[in-house]
């Protein structure tokens, strides 16, 4: 294990490594390849390997170009409201609830544990039935305070049961000794816990937003009006059309261009987020 | 043999309840299968089967037996079956000739009667001799055979399947009773084995199919007579041995003949015995058996089974359901709980008898590799199934029943007054959370549950809003409501402006008409994919973490980019790619544009056929999943001290072994988390499927719910989904939670 590779093996090991960049790449560069192509009208009907002719024509439309009524930045500040709100609810009201999880013992904590895990594991449609029904009755579902309440319903047990994960990684006996200084409960939350588990919770924050973020099919199950899109939603509703395939493209990029930076500077944190708790308790 | 106590004290009590429960089994066995003898509709192949027993019939009854050696209608199967049927119609007086008509033809309209009913009525006979068997075994496998319902269907039609799945357990059953006489000088060895070869020709005559038992036979035998130093015999390949070779070059040969020499001889008796049972092959014995054989292999290639378009694990499926085409024939439709106690009982079966799993899993393999799908070929492997079943009720219900209740009566009184305070202390920490989630999660849930009750769609969403489900709901518990029947598949919805009341009608039927297929499919894509994305994650990760190699950081940073990609995007550049007409990959494959381009004619159709979209999808997860697994890998192998490794180097282990026995092992509790979120991100897989938009069997629960919901609008047949979707999910929550206890003294040691 501790020699130096030789040449040969470098050069193997190298051209291995290019093989699976090739097989990441190909598809994204797939992409790419349309939304740089000025010359794009609908579908592409001829294989190029370059777009014919190169410009960047594509995302100042689809910069401009109003979908569902709204600009680019429209739909952006609705994204953000929806799973900013969702992201920034579920991290508040769940805190407490996380953490009394990871520090008392309470009769009951064992189901509340497996009804936590087992939100975390639902998939989004299992809950999209009911909650129909439930915000129209309400009256709310086509809002965007209905659409944030959907949201929050789907990534709340996940954020508590990251959070609670978080607050236990926190070693007691740091509490112990703030306790001994005759500090209560709630001070030694707000002033120890709380901030060493600060970058964690915002992991957490982080992947609960993602999940609003991206979603689109259940949003426009509950959303009527354009005005209330958001940008998944709109990239979506292109997806289903014959629009330029460039402008399409153009559009998914400009979506994930933010979170594919985020992920890449963030990645082990998130990784870490993600894996967290994993199965154990 | 080890009989099963039940906390029964009194030997001849003992005995005396296992012959009664033996012939209360063989009793029900034989009732059930002469209520689908006389209910069954005719099937396909009926015809085909009672024609070839009415040429018999009139041969033997005109003395002409020289015509039996002619006679094999449907020359493909081989006659025994068809002969037995022949012999039973015997009594009978003749009818005119039942027509010939093509395998494909559809069922027949009408056959004599009662010629179809002594011939179903052998074939039922022959397979509660089975189920009889069986039960001496284990009286509660009997029971399982005997309330399976494919065993009884097929078993109960003029189908070849009854006789040689009788013979196949008695070719099993005898060759066990060999073994056990297998000690030194013992008399009864050589006896049983002949007579186990006897029937494996019988069985062979019957239906090739069945001859999987023999091959199971032939793997235990040759497995547990491997000459080694433990049996007596020497391991011809040990040094000591091939050192002997320079001065007896036959030595090693002599080892092997006394190895391989009475397996060869058995298989030599059952093929003299297969052809004796066999008159229409004696007259040209190679030529005619070539054709029947042959016929077999161009059959699986045949429009009929392609057309079908069953896919691979298909098997699977007829596993886990009970026969779906018959409403109110069999009494009974446990086929699903007994393949999942099959499943459970299979380790502990292979311990305790592992020449029935050895069948099991074989036959298993060969039904997953045979192109051919037909629902009857399980039944090669219903006599082990209810017999693995049986074992996963003793292994995995029983004793750990009485485990539990021996813990029980030693538990430790409660610690009632620490846990009433901790629980003061907690509550306002938990009282926000747990309302808020209590009201937009958990109610919903338990809302959902109302609503799949109901007949709830869109054109009568206003009256559900308004209160109707309630409404109906309560109408239903208090019994004043007469529950109605949703269509399931259909695209039609109920015209009544009101929701009523169904019950768990709608459920049930979600899951006899194909539930347990979609779930099938759930676990073979989930396994699947995670499988792929674990072995790329880690190969890369693997090679990441060499010492020496080259920008690391730039690969690692480059391979995270599906990860970050979002999933819809994700499955949007794949199907940029993939799309039939205007995809990269089709532009390119086609190019230029001339026909005459087969295969990629052939890969364009992947939206329509199973396999092929199976492929495209794997592709598509596994770019998307791997980085997940590569990141978690190369965070577990930075964890594994250097200094295990320079042990191993002194110990002069190579690369391979030092993975197999240090870094596997080290890694594989590390891996786990990531491979559960994989796991459960392939189960719940949605946007990969809704933009992929793959053939129907190819669908997760959480795409067809939302697919049903949006397009059909039936909102309560959507709510059924997703309750059978909670449920799966509550039972493998159950039973990871089991697993991980059990491994934690590994993982956190």
């Amino acid at each position: 294990m501790r020699r130096r590779v030789s040449l040969p093996q470098q050069v193997l090991y190298q051209l291995i490594l290019a093989s699976v960049a090739l097989f990441v790449l190909l598809p994204i560069w797939g992409m790419a390849r349309l939304a740089f192509d000025e010359t794009l009208k609908g579908a592409p009907v001829t294989f190029t390997v370059w777009p014919t002719k190169f410009s960047l024509e594509a995302f100042r439309k689809a910069w401009q170009t109003p979908l569902q009524a709204l600009s680019f930045l429209g739909l952006l500040r609705n994204s953000l409201i929806v799973s900013g709100g969702a992201a920034l609810s579920a991290v508040v009201l769940g805190a407490s609830m996380a953490y009394a999880f990871a520090r008392f013992r309470f009769p009951g904590r064992q189901a509340g544990l497996f009804a936590l895990l087992l939100g975390t594991l639902l998939p989004q449609v299992a809950l999209m039935t009911p909650l129909y029904v439930l915000l129209t009755r309400l009256g709310i579902r086509a809002s965007l305070f209905g659409l944030m309440i959907v949201y929050m319903a789907f990534t709340t047990p996940f954020c508590v049961w990251n959070m609670r994960a978080a607050f236990q990684a926190i070693p007691e006996e740091l509490e112990e000794a703030a306790f001994l200084e005759g500090a209560g409960r709630l001070t030694v939350f707000w002033k120890v816990t709380l901030p060493l588990a600060l970058p964690a919770i915002a992991v957490a924050a982080l992947l609960t937003f993602l999940v609003g973020y991206t979603e689109f099919a259940i949003g426009w199950l509950f959303i009527e009006r354009g005005e209330n899109a958001t940008l998944a939603m709109a990239v979506s509703a292109i997806m289903r059309q014959t629009l330029p395939w460039s402008q399409l493209s153009a559009l998914a990029i400009l979506m994930s261009l933010p979170v594919v930076v985020i992920f890449i500077i963030l990645r082990h944190y998130l990784m870490r987020g993600l894996l967290i708790g994993g199965m154990e308790d | 043999m080890n009989v099963k106590t039940y906390g029964i004290k009194a030997p001849w009590l003992r005995v005396a309840l296992r012959v009664a429960a033996i012939v209360l089994v063989t009793a029900a066995a034989w009732m059930l299968r002469m209520r689908a003898v006389e209910l069954l509709p005719i099937d396909y192949d009926e015809d085909d089967y009672l024609r070839a027993a009415q040429q018999y019939q009139v041969a033997i009854q005109n003395g002409d037996w020289g015509a039996l050696t002619q006679l094999n209608y449907r020359p493909e199967h081989p006659p025994l079956a068809k002969l037995l049927y022949g012999l039973a119609l015997v009594p009978l007086p003749q009818v005119s000739e039942i027509p010939d008509r093509p395998t494909s033809a559809s069922p027949a309209a009408s056959l004599p009667q009662p010629h179809l009913r002594v011939a179903r009525t052998v074939a039922a006979a022959s397979n509660t001799l089975e189920v009889l068997l069986l039960a001496c075994l284990s009286p509660l496998a009997g029971l399982w055979l005997a309330i399976h319902t494919f065993t009884i269907k097929y078993t109960a039609q003029v189908m070849l399947e009854g006789l040689p799945a009788f013979t196949a357990a008695l070719t099993v059953l005898t060759y066990e009773q060999s073994r056990r006489h297998a000690g030194v000088g013992e008399r009864g060895h050589t006896g049983w084995l002949v007579i186990s070869a006897v029937f494996l020709g019988l069985t062979a005559a019957g239906k090739y199919l069945y001859c999987v038992a023999g091959l199971a036979v032939l793997v235990h035998w040759l497995w547990q007579t491997y000459p080694t130093t433990k049996t007596g015999g020497q391991n011809p390949f040990s040094p000591a041995e091939l050192k002997k070779i320079r001065f007896n070059p036959f030595h090693p040969l002599r080892l092997f003949a006394r190895w391989l020499g009475p397996a060869l001889l058995w298989g030599l008796l059952a093929v003299v015995v297969f052809v004796a049972a066999s008159p229409y092959l004696w007259s040209a014995p190679v030529a005619r058996l070539w054709d029947s054989l042959a016929y077999h292999g161009a059959y699986t290639q045949s429009q009929d089974v392609q057309g079908a378009g069953l896919p691979l694990w298909q098997p699977m499926v007829w596993l886990t359901e009970s026969v779906p085409w018959h409403p109110g024939v069999f009494v009974v439709g446990l086929d699903a709980v007994i393949t999942l106690l099959a499943v459970l009982g299979l380790p502990s079966l292979w311990r305790r008898r592992p020449l029935y799993a050895l069948w099991l899993l074989i036959g298993f393999g060969f039904l997953l590799i045979w192109p051919t799908k037909w629902p009857q070929y399980i039944l090669v492997l219903t006599f082990p199934l209810s017999l693995a079943a049986a074992e996963g009720v003793r292994a995995r219900l029983w004793l750990p029943l009485r485990a539990w209740r021996r813990d029980w009566r030693r538990a430790a009184p409660a610690t009632g007054r620490v846990m009433r305070r901790e629980l003061r202390a907690a509550l306002p920490w938990l009282a926000p959370g747990v309302i808020v989630l209590a009201l937009i999660t958990f109610y919903p849930l338990i809302f959902q549950v109302g609503i799949a009750l109901t007949d709830f769609n869109t054109t009568s969403i206003k009256d559900g809003i308004q209160g109707g489900i309630g409404r109906e709901l309560w109408k239903g518990v208090t019994g004043r409501a007469e529950p109605v029947q949703v269509d399931i598949f259909a695209r039609s919805r109920p015209s009544s402006k009101t929701v009523r009341y169904v019950g768990i009608g709608t459920f049930l039927d979600f899951i006899s008409a194909g539930g347990m297929g979609l779930l099938v499919f759930e676990g073979v894509w989930t396994a699947a994919a995670v499988g792929a994305q674990a072995a790329l994650g880690v190969g890369v990760a693997l090679l990441l973490h060499r010492p020496g190699v080259r920008f690391k950081s730039f690969w690692q940073t480059l391979f995270v980019l599906p990860w970050a990609i979002p999933e819809f995007v994700g499955a949007l550049v794949w199907m940029q790619i993939f799309d039939p007409r205007y995809g990269w990959f089709f532009l390119g494959a086609s190019f230029p544009e001339t026909p005459g381009y087969p295969l990629a004619q052939t890969l364009a159709q992947w939206q329509q056929d199973p396999n092929l979209a199976f492929w495209v999808l794997l592709i598509a997860g596994t770019w998307m999943g791997f980085p997940l697994m590569m990141l978690a890998a190369s965070a577990g192998l930075k964890m594994i001290p250097t200094e295990v490794y320079d042990a191993a180097a002194i110990d002069g282990a190579n690369g391979w072994q030092q993975f197999r026995a240090i870094t596997w092992p080290l890694l594989l509790p590390l891996l786990a988390p990531a491979l559960i979120i994989r796991g459960i991100y392939a189960f719940n897989q949605f946007y990969l499927f809704y933009v992929l938009n793959p053939p129907y069997p190819l669908t997760t629960l959480a795409s067809l719910s939302y697919y049903i919901f949006d397009s059909t609008g039936k909102y309560a047949v959507s709510a059924v989904i997703n309750v059978f979707t909670v449920i799966v999910l509550i039972l493998s929550l159950l039973w990871f939670n089991r697993v991980s206890r059990a491994g934690k003294g590994v993982t956190y040691a």
